[in-house]
C-alpha cells in the first residue's frame, strides 16, 4: 500500500518538476530586474509588471494614486477606494490571504505590507515563483517613500513623483500652521469602541496628532493601549476623535457615551468628532487628507489649510 | 517438593492503614484453597499480593520455591492467573476475542495469534462451557456467563495457580455450584492449584480442601474445613453469634443465631437456629 | 471461532479505508477558490496538457501540501483520541477536551514570544506544553476523588479552560506583532501549509503511529482494567508512559503547525469502533486512514462553504464534533 502511495507521490513530484521547468523557462523570457524591497529583501521583478495583486487596501490606494489601477488583477476584501477598486477580484483579507486565488490570478508581482500580511503567506507566494514586494510603512515619510517605490515598480516614476511631491508640500503646510499655534491641545484618538482603545507612541496616529499640532493624550503608552472610564477622566482630553473602525457600530451612541462625562474638556466644549477610519488607518495618500482634517479639528481657530 | 505458595510473615498497609499483619500459611500444589473472612478483613489484598499486583512491606511470598519478587511479570503471568471480581467490561469485545487476550503472556508484543493460541482459547471456552457464546458481545452477557468467560480467559494463560476473587458473588445458587464445580474439575483433571476468596462460608466449606479464616488482617484459623468452620473462631471473626451444624450431605453448615433483640424471631423457641442465608 | 485473524482484519480495513483516503485526497485537490475541478485534476495527473498552466501550481504547490498536512493532522488527532480513550477507559476522552492541545498551544505561543524559530523549536516547545498538561493530568489521576474515572475528564475540561485563559492572557499582555494572526491559527488554520511542515509532521506521525501500532495490543489489555492488565504480564507504567509521550509528541507538533482542531479524536475512533470492533491492532491503522480522510474533507468544507475567503477548519471540526460529543454523552449515560 505504502509503495503505491509513494509511487503516486513520486509521479506527482515529477510532474511538478517538469511543469515548474516549463513555467520557469517561459518566465525567464520576460525582462527582469533586481531590486530590494522596503524590508531590504532582494527580489527579481518583471521590468513592466502587467498583472499585480495588492495584498492590502493601502497598497491598492497607492497603485491607483500613481495611475496604475488598471494593472491590478486582485485586491483585498475591504479595498473600496477609489470606487474603481470595487470591481477588482478579491483575494481574502490582508491578514488571511487566499493563496490559491492569488495563484489562480497568475500575477507577475504582488505588493504587500509588513504591517499585517503573515510572513508565511509571503513565503508561500514566493515559493510559487511570484515575487512579493513588501512595503514597510512606519509613518508619513515611509508612506510617501512607498508611493515612490510603487511608482518605480510599475513604471510610473513621473506620476509618483508628482503625487509624492504634492503630499510633501501639503504636510509641510500643515506643519507650518501647527508651528504657528503656540498651544498643543491634548487629543484622544479612539479606535476601539468596546473596550476603548487608543493609539500611543510609535503609531501612525501618534505621528498624525503631533503633525497636526496636537499632543497625543495617550502618548504615555506605547502601541495600542486600552482605557477604562476612570482613566479617561484623568486624561481629560481637549479633543476626542473617534474612527469608524468597527463596522456597523453605532457611532452616535459612542459619541453620546462620552456625554456621560461633561467634566472632560472635549465634552464640555463639544469637541468630540467622528472620522472615517479608512482615511486614518491605511498608510496611503489619503492619510494626508486625514492629517488636514485632524489639523482642522485640533486647531479650528485657523483657516482651513 | 516445594509448596505452590508459601507466605511467611507478610504485612501490608495502604499508606498508614495496616491491612494485613504477619500472615503465614502455605498452599500445596493441587489444593482447593479458600480464603474466607468478613468484609474488610483483607482477603482481596491478600489475593493481590499473591499475584504480585501489590508488594508487601514485610515478609516474603514464594511461588514454587522462588520468591515472588524474582519473577518477571510475564513469567508470573504464565504461572499464576487472576480472575478479578467481575466488573462490567466497557469495550464491546466479542467473547472469542476477549478469551484470546488471556494468551498475551505467551505472545509477542502485537499478540498475533497462532493456530495453537486459537486452539487453547477454544479448549478453554469448551472447558468453561462458553463455546456457544463465542460471537456474543461481552457487555451483553449475564453475570454467570461473564464469570465463566473471565475464567476461560485466565485458563488461556495456562497457569499452574488460579486466583479468583469472589467468583460466586451476585450469582444464584445453581450458578454458584457451577463455578465451584468447574474449579474442582480444574484441580482434579489438570492439577491446577485453586486459590479462591469468598465470603460465602457454607459454599467454601463444601468445596475447600484447605482454608484460612481472615479477620482484621490476621489469620484466626487455618487448615481443613472442620478445623476452620468452628463456632469459636467464626464468632470471633464475624462478631456475632453463630451455630455450626452438619447438614444432610455431611458438610458443616454455619447459621446465625438470633439474638432476640429485633431481627428474626425463632420459629420454635427451643431450637436456636433459623435458616438465614449469610 | 469464526473471527478472522487480526492480519486479515487489518487488511480488510485497509481495503475499505485506503480508497476512501484516495478519494478524499482527490476531492481535496480538485476544489478550491483557485478553480480546477476533477477533470482538470485528472488531466494534470495523467500528464495531459491543462488549459491553465497555473492550475498545476495550484494543485501541486498549494493544495497538495495543504491536503497532506490535513491528512497528517487528522491521523494524529484521531490516534490521539484513540489512545486517551484506552488510557482513561473513557469514550469521551480526546486531546482537545483534555486540554492537551491547549497546553501545546501555550507552549507554541511561549516559543513564538521567546523568539524561537518556528521549526523545529516552536514544535518542540509545543511538545513540551503538551507533555506538561499530560503531567498535570497524571498527577490529578493519582489523587483519589469521589468522582472516580470521570474526575480525570473533568480535570481535563478545567485544564482546557485554564489553557484558553492563559492563551488570551498571553495575547493581551503582549502587543507583539508575531502574535498578529494567532487567533486564526488557534481556530485551526491549514491555509498556509508548506512542504517543510508536511515533512516534519510526516516524520513525527510515521514514527509515533508505528510506535503506537506496536503498543496496540497493550491498549487492548488496558481495556480490561489495570489489575487484569498487570496480571496478564503488561508492564503497565511503562506502557502508559510510552503511550503518553508518543501521543504528546505528535499532538504537540500537530498543534504547533495546524492550531487547535477539536473533537476529531472523538468522532473518528468512536465511528471506527462501531464499524470494526474494539481491537486496537485494527483501530490504529483505521484511525490513521479514516482520520486523515475526515480532516481532508473538513478542510475542503472550510474552503468551499464560505461565500468569500475561507473559515478556519477548526470551525468545521467543532461544528461536527461538539454535537457528536453530546450524542456520545447520552449513549454513555445509558
Amino acid at each position: 500500500m505504502s509503495l503505491r502511495r509513494h509511487g503516486g507521490l513520486a509521479a506527482w513530484i515529477l510532474i511538478v518538476i517538469v511543469l515548474g521547468g516549463i513555467l520557469g523557462r517561459e518566465a525567464a523570457a520576460a525582462e527582469k530586474r533586481l531590486l530590494f524591497d522596503q524590508l531590504g529583501r532582494r527580489l527579481e521583478v518583471p521590468a513592466e509588471p502587467r498583472r499585480v495583486v495588492a495584498l492590502a487596501e493601502s497598497v491598492t490606494e497607492i497603485v491607483f494614486a500613481v495611475g496604475r489601477g488598471d494593472r491590478l488583477v486582485g485586491t483585498t476584501r475591504f479595498a473600496d477606494h477609489p470606487p474603481e477598486a470595487l470591481r477588482i477580484p478579491r483575494v481574502g483579507t490582508y491578514i488571511q490571504l487566499d493563496i490559491e486565488r492569488i495563484a489562480a490570478l497568475r500575477p507577475d508581482l504582488c505588493i504587500g505590507t509588513r504591517d499585517g500580511n503573515p510572513r508565511a503567506a509571503v513565503e508561500r507566494l514566493e515559493a510559487l515563483g511570484i515575487p512579493v514586494y513588501v512595503t514597510h510603512p512606519m509613518g508619513l515619510a515611509s508612506m510617501i517613500a512607498s508611493v515612490r517605490e510603487i511608482g518605480g515598480l510599475l513604471g510610473a516614476v513621473a506620476k509618483a513623483e508628482e503625487v509624492a511631491g504634492d503630499l510633501e508640500r501639503r504636510i509641510a503646510r500643515v506643519a507650518a500652521h501647527a508651528r504657528a499655534q503656540g498651544r498643543r491641545p491634548r487629543v484622544f484618538f479612539q479606535i476601539g469602541v468596546d473596550p476603548v482603545v487608543s493609539a500611543g507612541r510609535g503609531t501612525f496616529l501618534h505621528e498624525l496628532i503631533e503633525a497636526a499640532g496636537g499632543e497625543n493624550a495617550a502618548g504615555e503608552a506605547e502601541g495600542y493601549p486600552q482605557y477604562g472610564p476612570e482613566h479617561l477622566l484623568r486624561l481629560a482630553p481637549e479633543v476626542v476623535v473617534i474612527t469608524t473602525m468597527t463596522q456597523g457600530a453605532d457611532f452616535e451612541a459612542v459619541r453620546r457615551s462620552w456625554q456621560r462625562f461633561p467634566r472632560i474638556p472635549a465634552v464640555r466644549d463639544g469637541r468630540v468628532h467622528v472620522v472615517d477610519a479608512a482615511v486614518f488607518n491605511r498608510p496611503a495618500p489619503r492619510l494626508v487628507d486625514g492629517l488636514e482634517q485632524l489639523a482642522r479639528l485640533v486647531h479650528p481657530e485657523i483657516a482651513a489649510p | 517438593m516445594n509448596p505452590a505458595i508459601e507466605v511467611s510473615g507478610v504485612s501490608f498497609s495502604y499508606e498508614e492503614i495496616p491491612v494485613l499483619r504477619n500472615i503465614t500459611f502455605r498452599v500445596e500444589e493441587g489444593d482447593y484453597f479458600v480464603i474466607i473472612g468478613p468484609n474488610g478483613s483483607g482477603k482481596t489484598t491478600l489475593l493481590k499480593l499473591l499475584c504480585g499486583l501489590l508488594k508487601p512491606q514485610r515478609g516474603i511470598l514464594t511461588l514454587f520455591g522462588l520468591p515472588l519478587s524474582r519473577y518477571r511479570r510475564r513469567a508470573l503471568a504464565r504461572l499464576a492467573a487472576l480472575v478479578p471480581q467481575a466488573a462490567a467490561i466497557d469495550a464491546p469485545f466479542r467473547v472469542a476475542e476477549f478469551v484470546l487476550l488471556g494468551r498475551a503472556p505467551h505472545q509477542g508484543p502485537l499478540g498475533w495469534e497462532t493456530p495453537e493460541d486459537v486452539a487453547i482459547a477454544r479448549e478453554a471456552m469448551k472447558f468453561t462451557g462458553t463455546g456457544h457464546l463465542a460471537g456474543r458481545r461481552m457487555d451483553r452477557l449475564s453475570g454467570g456467563e461473564r464469570q465463566r468467560v473471565l475464567i476461560a480467559r485466565a485458563l488461556c494463560q495456562r497457569p499452574r495457580i488460579l486466583l479468583l476473587d469472589e467468583p460466586t458473588a451476585y450469582l444464584d445458587l445453581a450458578h454458584q455450584a457451577q463455578i465451584m464445580d468447574l474449579m474442582e474439575a480444574l484441580r482434579t483433571e489438570r492439577g491446577v492449584t485453586v486459590v479462591l476468596v469468598s465470603h460465602d462460608v457454607n459454599l467454601a466449606a463444601m468445596y475447600a480442601s484447605r482454608m484460612v479464616l481472615l479477620a482484621a488482617g490476621e489469620i484466626l484459623a487455618a487448615g481443613p474445613p472442620p478445623a476452620v468452620i468452628a463456632e469459636a473462631p467464626l464468632e470471633q471473626a464475624y462478631g456475632c453469634r453463630l451455630a455450626v451444624e452438619t447438614n444432610a450431605g455431611g458438610f458443616p453448615r454455619v447459621s446465625l443465631v438470633p439474638n432476640g433483640k429485633g431481627g428474626p424471631r425463632p420459629l420454635r423457641p427451643a431450637a436456636a437456629a433459623t435458616e438465614v442465608e449469610r | 471461532m469464526k473471527a478472522p485473524l487480526p492480519v486479515v482484519r487489518i487488511l480488510r480495513v485497509k481495503a475499505i479505508l485506503l480508497p476512501l483516503l484516495a478519494a478524499a485526497i482527490l476531492a481535496g485537490l480538485s476544489w478550491g477558490s483557485g478553480g480546477g475541478g476533477p477533470e482538470a485534476l485528472f488531466r494534470a495527473l495523467v500528464g495531459l496538457p491543462v488549459d491553465d498552466p497555473v492550475l498545476a501550481d495550484i494543485f501541486w504547490k498549494i493544495r497538495l501540501p495543504r491536503v497532506l498536512l490535513a491528512a497528517l493532522t487528522g491521523a494524529v488527532l484521531a490516534l490521539g483520541g484513540l489512545v486517551f480513550q484506552a488510557l482513561l477507559r473513557n469514550p469521551l476522552a480526546e486531546p482537545y477536551i483534555l486540554g492537551i492541545s491547549g497546553g501545546a498551544a501555550i507552549g507554541a505561543i511561549l516559543g513564538i514570544l521567546a523568539g524561537l524559530p518556528r521549526y523545529p523549536w516552536g514544535s518542540l516547545a509545543s511538545f513540551a506544553g503538551a507533555l506538561g498538561t499530560v503531567g498535570l493530568l497524571v498527577l490529578f489521576a493519582s489523587w483519589k476523588t469521589a468522582l472516580g474515572k470521570d474526575a480525570l475528564l473533568l480535570s481535563g475540561v478545567m485544564i482546557n479552560a485554564f489553557c484558553g485563559a492563559v492563551i488570551l492572557f498571553l495575547i493581551s499582555v503582549t502587543s507583539d506583532v508575531r502574535l498578529f494572526n494567532i487567533l486564526s491559527w488557534l481556530m485551526g488554520d491549514l491555509s498556509l501549509a508548506a512542504m517543510e511542515q508536511v515533512a516534519l509532521l510526516a516524520a513525527v506521525t510515521a514514527a509515533c503511529a508505528t510506535g503506537l501500532f506496536f503498543l496496540s495490543h497493550g491498549m487492548n489489555l488496558l481495556l480490561l482494567g489495570p489489575d487484569a492488565a498487570r496480571s496478564l504480564g503488561v508492564p503497565l507504567e511503562a506502557l502508559r508512559w510510552a503511550l503518553l509521550i508518543l501521543t504528546s509528541l505528535m499532538v504537540g507538533v500537530s498543534v504547533s503547525l495546524c492550531g487547535l482542531l477539536g473533537f476529531v479524536g472523538l468522532v473518528m475512533p468512536h465511528l471506527l469502533r462501531l464499524l470494526f470492533g474494539p481491537d486496537h491492532r485494527v483501530l490504529v491503522p483505521a484511525c490513521v486512514l479514516a482520520g486523515a480522510s475526515y480532516m481532508i474533507l473538513c478542510d475542503l468544507l472550510a474552503r468551499v462553504l464560505p461565500r468569500q475567503g475561507e473559515m478556519p477548519v477548526g470551525v468545521v471540526t467543532a461544528l461536527i464534533g461538539a454535537p457528536a460529543f453530546i450524542v456520545l454523552l447520552r449513549r454513555a449515560a445509558r
